[in-house]
């Protein structure tokens, strides 16, 4: 029987366009201490720490954790590092639940960097060709790298795909209102790398094309930052609340999976993201949740673009296949509606320190969850080509 | 529309090895220029028949299994993970198939793909084939706008005149923009394609109130620049660049200059611009200045022309000059 696992602490830093005063060692040591002083408990409390970080050559080191190691004094600690695409996040935070639930580790810290805007393009002299070039190494080697894969494009097939079979969904207009919902949600998040940027769903209509058929403001903005979360086992957990004065939110549910990367006959399940809809079955069964509108409260989803927000709610079972804008046409994810969708402002608005995404995506539900009464929460990532990989985690509280 | 590049990485990306400093509330930061670089001699393996088969031979092959039947194109397993393993063999299939979605477009490419932009990318099931090959799309008339390759849209594989044993060796075109002569053919090359020439749009003589139209745009477009100069956000989407831009309408002719941050416009002839733009109504682009629609999806719609495809960049950095200066100014009034 596995251990429960639950969150006894949380920090993130802000989230920039570029850190120019801090490198990716201080930007981890800044949110260790912070998620250390929210559970009030030292670093010698901890038992092992889990790396969320995506991409090698944004950090320029192939092994970017090794430094931080001493850097947040944990050494002679056990250290993994998880690196799933965008989901890596997610994924991380599925690694240290395994380990607490197995009873390897009592304590664990979960630890997502990301630097990414440090790749800058000296022929366009700007960072984002660069990022988006970086980004691109991670498309199919021999058959999509060459022919101009990016992260936009292969998102925008599986859209593309989508709207093939259902032309009436994702309209301009609807996803144009999410993104400037979202725009106005962020207000309250001083961590965000677009806090002051509220945008009218025309501004977002009017915005230039990027990858066809996302428009600029309906795309994340890669940043810097760093985001944790630490987990602990039940009797751990509790002592740690009691001593923090923060109720413990529990990890109830985890769902991963990964797709195949290649689209035909028994392959990808092409127009769908079943990656998505994979993790949340298998995390809905673990936290026993049957009607998942019912019964969560608010969903942190990972947002790389406004379409493929609408599609994952749909795959995630909140609204059905074919009728992803009855999210905004019924109010179920405005304000006032029966979910919360992105308070923080997503990834759109927030901002997209890869593999800090996820953890900050975490930090924000958990927030949500203690400061709003919330009862349930979803947290939510996706990554790789296609949306290949899809990882889901249901957090509760006490 | 071929493919020249002769070293790995091209000279021109490669920066000069120096530092700069950036002051941010007083305080000295740090910035090297630097490169994370590898080189390889790449295994290609099992999936060198295909490459070969491509490039010798002008000809596409696919995997069958042996027990299934199923064809993989691209033949990306020697054995089938659907069949415990079973031997797969290869098999020639078409160079003619459907596209199995509506592929996207890609407007702003990275630095490796700025002079093949726009293009389009998706996935094509040649006929014999149970799979879809990632493929490169390009229309033969002019730049790839959203409705010419859609779900189904029958695409013909077309070989470059120059190949190298690469993905990049092949890209697909609609069969509608080809003969029938050329869809029959087999090993089809770019250079048998008739590729559309960009032509500069020629617009009909003013009329007093075209001239009103542009002197008044001209005057509008004047001030935004000027705006935009002055403002710390909107110059940081144009450092580093320098462009002379040569901008025609119907009522008349003017320069735009960006220079590292700067930004001018001038009613002035230019002898040798880096780059033409022309559009019948000034309005297009004064619109676009001030954030009332984006330039780059003028371009697209064809309501303005630019004389180079590669200027996509600096269409690019007007859009992001004009979403700068607004978003200060948004900002300005939050605070």
């Amino acid at each position: 029987m596995a251990r429960k696992v639950g969150i006894v602490g949380a920090a993130a830093t802000p989230f920039r366009g570029k850190w120019y005063e801090k490198s990716y060692y201080e930007l981890t040591q800044m949110a260790t201490r912070e998620a250390l002083k929210d559970a009030a408990i030292s670093v010698k409390d901890v038992d092992a720490v889990a790396y969320g970080i995506y991409n090698d050559i944004f950090e320029r080191t192939c092994i970017p954790e090794h430094p931080l190691q001493g850097v947040i004094g944990m050494h002679n600690k056990p250290g993994i590092r998880v690196t799933n695409g965008g989901a890596t996040g997610a994924y991380t935070m599925s690694a240290a639940h395994a380990y607490v639930a197995a009873e390897r580790y009592n304590v664990v810290l979960v630890l997502g960097v990301e630097k990414a805007t440090d790749c800058f393009d000296f022929t366009s002299m700007s960072a984002t060709p660069e990022v988006i070039k970086v980004i691109g190494w991670s498309g199919d080697s021999f058959f999509e790298q060459k022919i101009g894969w990016t992260a936009s494009d292969s998102y925008a097939e599986v859209v593309l795909a989508y709207m093939d079979e259902h032309p009436g969904d994702l309209k301009p207009e609807i996803t144009a209102q999410i993104s400037s919902q979202l725009s106005q949600q962020v207000k309250t998040n001083p961590y965000a790398q677009r806090q002051f940027d509220q945008v009218t769903p025309e501004e977002v209509m009017n915005s230039r094309y990027i990858v066809y058929p996302f428009k600029e403001l309906e795309i994340c903005v890669y940043g810097e930052g760093a985001a944790a979360v630490i987990v602990a086992e039940e009797e751990t957990a509790k002592a740690i609340s009691k001593n923090s004065g923060k109720p413990v939110v529990w990890i109830t549910g985890v769902g991963e999976a990964n797709e195949h990367s290649f689209a035909g006959k028994n392959q990808n399940h092409w127009g769908r993201i079943y990656s998505h809809h994979m993790a949340a079955q298998r995390a809905y069964q673990m936290a026993g949740i049957k009607n998942p509108l019912e019964e969560i409260d608010v969903v942190e989803l990972h947002d790389a673009f406004i379409h493929q927000l609408e599609i994952t709610m749909a795959e995630m079972g909140f609204v059905p296949l074919g009728r992803a804008d009855t999210l905004i046409e019924e109010g179920i994810m405005t304000p006032g509606g029966k979910l919360s969708v992105n308070p923080c402002g997503g990834l759109l608005y927030c901002g997209h320190a890869v593999g800090a995404s996820n953890i900050m995506s975490a930090w924000s539900c958990r927030n949500e969850i203690l400061n709003k009464g919330y009862r349930r929460g979803l947290v939510h990532g996706t990554g790789s080509t296609i949306c290949q990989y899809g990882a889901v985690l249901i957090l509760e509280h006490e | 529309m071929t493919q020249g590049k002769e070293k790995v990485i091209p000279f021109e990306f490669i920066p000069d090895k120096e530092g700069r400093i950036t002051t941010i509330n007083g305080k000295d930061y740090l910035l090297m220029n630097d490169a994370f670089y590898t080189f390889f001699e790449r295994t290609m393996g099992e999936l060198s028949p295909f490459f070969l088969a491509i490039r010798d031979e002008k000809r596409m092959l696919g995997c069958k299994c042996t027990k299934c039947g199923i064809v993989r194109v691209p033949p990306f397993v020697t054995r089938c993970p659907d069949c415990n393993f079973a031997p797969t063999e290869l098999v020639e299939v078409e160079q003619v198939g459907k596209m199995l979605s509506t592929p996207p477009i890609t407007y702003f490419a990275n630095a490796l793909f700025l002079d093949k932009a726009p293009f389009g990318r998706g996935r094509v099931i040649l006929n014999g084939a149970d799979t879809a090959l990632s493929v490169m799309l390009y229309t033969t008339t002019g730049i790839l706008v959203p409705g010419i390759i859609k779900k189904d849209t029958e695409v013909k594989v077309i070989f470059r005149d120059k190949r190298v044993g690469e993905i990049t060796d092949i890209y697909c075109v609609p069969t509608a923009e080809l003969t029938p002569e050329q869809i029959a053919k087999k090993g089809l090359q770019e250079s048998e394609l008739n590729w559309e020439a960009p032509k500069e749009p020629e617009f009909p003589k003013a009329s007093d109130e075209d001239i009103a139209v542009y002197k008044q745009s001209l005057k509008e477009m004047q001030a935004l620049a000027a705006e935009m100069t002055r403002s710390k956000r909107a110059r940081k989407a144009i450092e580093g660049w320098k462009r002379d831009i040569a901008v025609k309408t119907k009522g008349g002719e003017f320069a735009m200059y960006i220079d590292d941050g700067d930004f001018r416009i001038e009613e002035k002839k230019l002898e040798s611009p880096d780059f033409v733009m022309a559009c019948e109504d000034p309005r297009t682009l004064l619109d676009g200045l001030m954030y009332k629609g984006a330039i780059t999806d003028s371009v697209i719609m064809k309501k303005l022309w630019i004389s180079e495809n590669m200027e996509f960049n600096t269409i690019f950095k007007l859009d992001r000059l004009a979403r700068f200066l607004a978003r200060e100014k948004k900002e300005q009034a939050a605070k």
